[in-house]
């Protein structure tokens, strides 16, 4: 499940981008899942664990990746126990954001209100301690925060 | 610092064109947009110089905050464009806002922070997208957009909500007599007012030129659920100047390029400027303006028809009956 907590929390790591280049592992580039985030969110090809090709910046490092993507990667495959800050994703991450969470019990930080589309989900508000099952529920409680 | 700016920046990949004219512009978005390639790319021509390949044309200098510039430089910045990446946490703090209210330097911002403490204009709020004009090109080039376009206005509202708690409300109040008008006591709270008015048909009137803060709550509502009509001049003085009231040229000459007015270190928002001048210009007259207490010839049929001719047909108050 994904566990928001609106603002800043003891755990947080505020610049996640920061964080990645300093922390990931070659194996996460590879992953099907990082492919298809890469893909569908800088538009661009993973060619191996070093190498990624960007229609805009031709092949680039894991290191040029959008900030976006590297927290994606962050949330989906490091252990050091941090809460990451999800506002470093735009709305384009919000799906694979949820993806994640149906994978494992996912806690972040939010400090705008993303906007996670207009179906039906669970996202615990841990501000409040409580499940919110669509975005106008989000936004109601968002408010009060960020 | 004023007027406005025009920056060129370009690789042999990439080419962003784009002008800053207020002291705040922000910068959000999707991911992977470009937005902090920007910010690496000015890095790269100020750390390298020529070197870097990196070409800027701007009659401004282009700099990068980041948090050791800012804990350790700032005062020695003057007359420049500041470029500040996301992530960066000293731009929601209280000091960050008290150096921008003083600086004679423009800022651009990166960051999805709603940043409450800083009053920007809800048209200075920017996404980067590929330019359609120079599709098939070799190179990219980016431009930038605004996030917030006028919702179409149309039709009656249950209730008016105002921004305002002194003259603006006070004059809204009694021009749309038929609606209740209330105040939200402060740009903060008007989402949370309008979410206790669920169900009805809100007009939101608000301060463009300081809203921006605001922007993203307000558009989240009406995206999911809630009926809001926005209205958002760049505020109550500037409504009151533009209706020409004053017939005075220098006025009409001031609104058609504020930009080249609007003294950053002196006026922290256009809305401040708007304020100054009215006071200014209203002095000894019979509509001396106050923002604390509307002087009460605002309110008589003659002036405040004419000010309402301002607002938009659609939402525009029914005055008649003050004639």
């Amino acid at each position: 499940m994904l566990n928001v907590y609106f603002g800043s929390c003891e755990d947080e790591i505020y610049n996640p981008p920061a964080f990645f280049v300093n922390q990931y592992e070659d194996e996460w580039i590879t992953t099907d899942l990082s492919k298809e985030m890469i893909k569908d969110v800088d538009k661009s090809d993973v060619i191996s664990s070093r190498v990624i090709d960007s229609p805009v910046l031709g092949p680039i490092t894991p290191r040029e990746l959008s900030g976006g993507v590297q927290t994606l990667m962050l949330m989906a495959y490091d252990e050091s126990g941090y809460t990451f800050n999800a506002s470093s994703c735009g709305n384009n991450c919000a799906k694979w954001i949820l993806k994640i969470a149906e994978k494992k019990d996912l806690s972040v930080t939010l400090h705008n209100i993303m906007d996670f589309g207009n179906g039906m989900f669970d996202i615990r508000i841990l501000n409040e301690d409580k499940i919110v099952h669509n975005m106008q529920e989000f936004v109601e409680t968002a408010i009060d925060y960020v | 610092m004023r007027g406005s700016h025009k920056i060129e920046i370009e690789n042999k990949r990439l080419r962003y064109d784009f002008a800053v004219k207020r002291n705040i512009t922000v910068i959000r978005g999707e991911s992977a947009t470009g937005k902090t390639t920007l910010i690496t790319m000015l890095q790269s021509l100020e750390e390298n110089g020529r070197d870097s390949g990196i070409r800027l044309h701007c009659d401004k200098p282009c700099l990068v905050f980041t948090t050791t510039r800012w804990k350790e430089s700032r005062d020695q910045i003057h007359e420049s464009i500041i470029f500040i990446d996301e992530n960066q946490k000293f731009v929601t703090s209280q000091e960050f806002a008290e150096f921008v209210a003083h600086s004679d330097n423009y800022f651009v911002i990166v960051t999805r922070e709603k940043l409450e403490n800083l009053p920007y204009s809800v048209d200075e709020i920017y996404g980067i997208r590929i330019s359609q004009k120079y599709a098939g090109f070799k190179k990219t080039y980016n431009e930038f957009y605004r996030i917030y376009y006028p919702h179409g206005i149309t039709g009656d509202a249950d209730m008016v909500v105002t921004e305002d708690s002194s003259s603006g409300y006070q004059f809204f109040k009694r021009a749309y007599q038929n609606i209740p008008c209330v105040s939200a006591n402060g740009k903060s709270s008007v989402a949370s007012k309008v979410r206790s008015l669920k169900g009805q048909r809100v007009l939101i009137i608000a301060d463009g030129a300081a809203f921006g803060s605001e922007m993203e709550r307000i558009e989240e509502l009406i995206l999911h659920g809630y009926d809001i009509i926005l209205y958002l001049p760049e505020s109550f003085e500037w409504l009151i100047l533009a209706s020409d009231i004053l017939s005075d040229p220098e006025i009409r000459d001031i609104l058609s390029h504020t930009e080249d007015f609007v003294e950053s270190e002196l006026y922290m928002s256009w809305e401040r400027y708007y304020t100054h001048l009215l006071v200014a210009k209203t002095q000894k007259t019979y509509i001396a303006y106050s923002k604390s207490t509307i002087n009460p010839n605002y309110l008589k049929d003659k002036v405040l028809n004419q000010i309402c001719e301002m607002v938009p047909r659609a939402i525009r108050p029914k005055v008649d009956h003050l004639k």
